[in-house]
């Protein structure tokens, strides 16, 4: 049986005093190295479960685990979203004062690098995403899908095991998508790293290696 | 880049709000620098009439600073061993003309406080004739010179002699005969204070020492004086104090109503940037270091304003020194250390405003950050 680094079980969610309930018992196992997509309508509650399996929220019941370890209340919530996690958002969510390569330091803060190891490994991880001559562009000044590869480049920054992806192909046109859903699969065989991806698209579902469909706060299907 | 780069790249967002909160609080320093200022100049001046004069003691009621001593006093301070010499002085606020009103020292001619003075056109006073010495800024504000008469109070003085006093309290101010002013002023024999020099200390005997000493002694032998050396009077001084006061009290309303000013754009700050934080926060960020960028930001905008405020104060000192009407009184320059002072405040005050606002901005939930609109 494969290493499980992330796991929930029984997890719910709700808001709005128990009127609107998000989650409604979720139980996922995810294994190491694994691409799993996440599909649903919207509002079926997937952004949710992959908010708290990134440590951003707490469930109003059940557990969310990292390699067996409880994330609501006994761990370092900071440190697992900053070391062990990279996030990449639908609306990229990049300083719209920093450049790019100044983006991408922006988790590198939390580590022990110096201000020159921080820069030169940004440099590194812009090279690598094809944006070597974008280095000192600001946010408004690439365009929608290199502003997506300078989130990639900054979910990376710190070297996580785990990346979330909530909707990375939503601002984008089909042409940018197949390139960011290519870098994000490429980057995820090259380092072995678990890849979850929260998605509208079947195209992204059906290439991942499992794809589970949520509805109504409850996993529907798992293919 | 260090964290200090992200907080001045967010500093230059919002230029215009941003200049205008510097100006705001460049406004409070220069008030503070220009009138604390003002206040210690003010208290300069009043040791240098001390200070110049070669004055150790002076004795004074234990009460208030009113002119109620006897002078025959004078003699019982002359006779004591630690004593070099002692004169009775008054001291007094009079309208000299109905458009003037300046300081008047009662001195005896002989006085040692004589001494200090420059007579730039005529001389000295004779004791108990009917005349008076002017300051030189006094005797430019009266249009009188050596020779000339001068009406007080319907009687008429002499113009002795104008002199140049090391303080510009002297200079600003006119000299007479004791018994002319105690007349003039129906005083009777009751002055305002002794000056005291005392001779030189034993062979070792501090100092301190040695005025401890002399002051034990005259306030041994009158009960109901007390004897202040001349610099604490001068710091202690009622009009020191009250101009201090002022100085301090306008500054600390001007700052405070800056570090509203600083707490108004941070709160804003961080509103319109919520969803920053929830990033931030979602990469990994901790609270302290959220914290530390928002105080960071106040930190720069109290440090601009400060910088501003100080040259903004430095300035206005200077048009002031410049004018005729205040030369006398304004320093043209502040110390190193209160200029220091000024940027000490202002940042810290950065950092007071700017706490209410980065309390909140760390303590946003990431995910409710990220959800604001």
């Amino acid at each position: 049986m494969s290493e499980c680094v992330l796991e929930t079980r029984a997890v719910t969610r709700a808001y709005d005093c128990g009127r609107i309930q998000a989650l409604r018992g979720v139980d996922l196992r995810v294994s190491k190295g694994e691409f799993l997509s996440i599909s649903g309508p919207s509002g079926s509650g997937k952004s949710t479960l992959m908010q708290l399996l990134g440590g951003l929220d707490a469930p109003t019941s059940g557990e969310v685990l990292y390699r067996g370890v409880r994330l609501s209340g006994t761990a370092d919530l900071d440190s697992y979203r900053g070391q062990k996690v990279g996030f990449v958002f639908q609306a990229f969510h990049l300083l719209p004062t920093l450049r790019a390569v100044e983006n991408v330091q922006i988790p590198m803060f939390e580590s022990n690098l110096s201000c020159r190891q921080r820069r030169e490994k940004a440099e590194a991880l812009l090279g690598e995403l094809g944006l070597s001559a974008r280095f000192h562009q600001y946010p408004n000044e690439l365009s929608a899908g290199e502003r997506q590869r300078v989130a990639i480049a900054r979910s990376l920054a710190n070297d996580p095991e785990i990346l979330l992806a909530d909707e990375p192909t939503g601002n984008l046109d089909t042409e940018n998508s197949d390139n960011v859903m290519s870098i994000l699969a490429e980057i995820q065989a090259k380092r072995g790293m678990t890849l979850i991806v929260v998605t509208h698209d079947d195209r992204i579902a059906h290439s991942a290696h499992r794809n589970i469909h949520i509805r109504d706060g409850r996993i529907s299907t798992e293919t | 880049m260090s964290l200090f780069d992200v907080a001045l790249r967010n500093f230059f967002r919002r230029r215009l709000r941003a200049i205008l909160t510097v100006c705001g609080v460049a406004a409070g320093i220069a008030a503070f620098v220009a009138l604390v200022g003002f206040s210690r100049s003010f208290e300069n001046q009043w040791m240098r009439v001390y200070e110049d004069s070669g004055t150790d003691l002076v004795v004074i009621q234990r009460t208030f600073l009113n002119t109620s001593i006897d002078e025959s006093n004078v003699n019982t301070i002359r006779a004591l061993p630690e004593v070099e010499r002692a004169v009775p002085v008054i001291l007094n606020m009079m309208d000299i003309t109905p458009d003037t009103n300046a300081l008047v020292y009662g001195w005896r001619a002989d006085s040692f406080d004589m001494d200090s003075l420059t007579i730039v056109q005529g001389r000295r006073y004779v004791e108990g004739a009917p005349e008076v010495m002017l300051g030189e800024l006094l005797a430019e504000t009266l249009g009188k010179s050596a020779g000339d008469v001068l009406e007080i109070q319907g009687a008429p003085f002499k113009v002795a002699g104008v002199f140049r006093g090391g303080s510009a309290l002297e200079t600003g101010a006119m000299l007479m005969p004791i018994r002319q002013l105690q007349n003039l002023a129906d005083l009777g024999d009751k002055v305002t204070a002794f000056h005291v020099r005392l001779r030189p200390q034993k062979a070792g005997e501090t100092a301190e020492q040695h005025l401890a000493k002399s002051r034990e002694a005259i306030e041994r032998v009158l009960p109901g004086l007390k004897a202040v050396p001349a610099n604490d009077l001068a710091a202690n001084n009622q009009l020191v104090v009250l101009a201090r006061s002022s100085a301090w009290g306008t500054s600390l309303i001007a700052l405070f109503i800056s570090a509203i000013g600083i707490a108004n754009t941070m709160a804003m700050s961080v509103l319109e940037r919520t969803k920053e934080i929830g990033v931030l926060r979602a990469l990994g960020w901790r609270r302290w270091r959220i914290m530390r960028l928002i105080l960071g930001e106040s930190a720069i905008l109290g440090l601009c304003g400060g910088v501003l405020g100080l040259v903004a104060g430095i300035a206005a000192l200077r048009i002031l020194a410049a004018l005729p009407a205040t030369a006398h009184i304004i320093p043209s320059a502040i110390p190193l250390t209160e200029g220091m002072a000024a940027i000490v405040i202002s940042v810290f005050i950065g950092i007071a405003a700017g706490f209410a606002p980065a309390w909140r901005g760390a303590r946003l939930s990431p995910v409710e950050a990220l959800r604001h609109e």
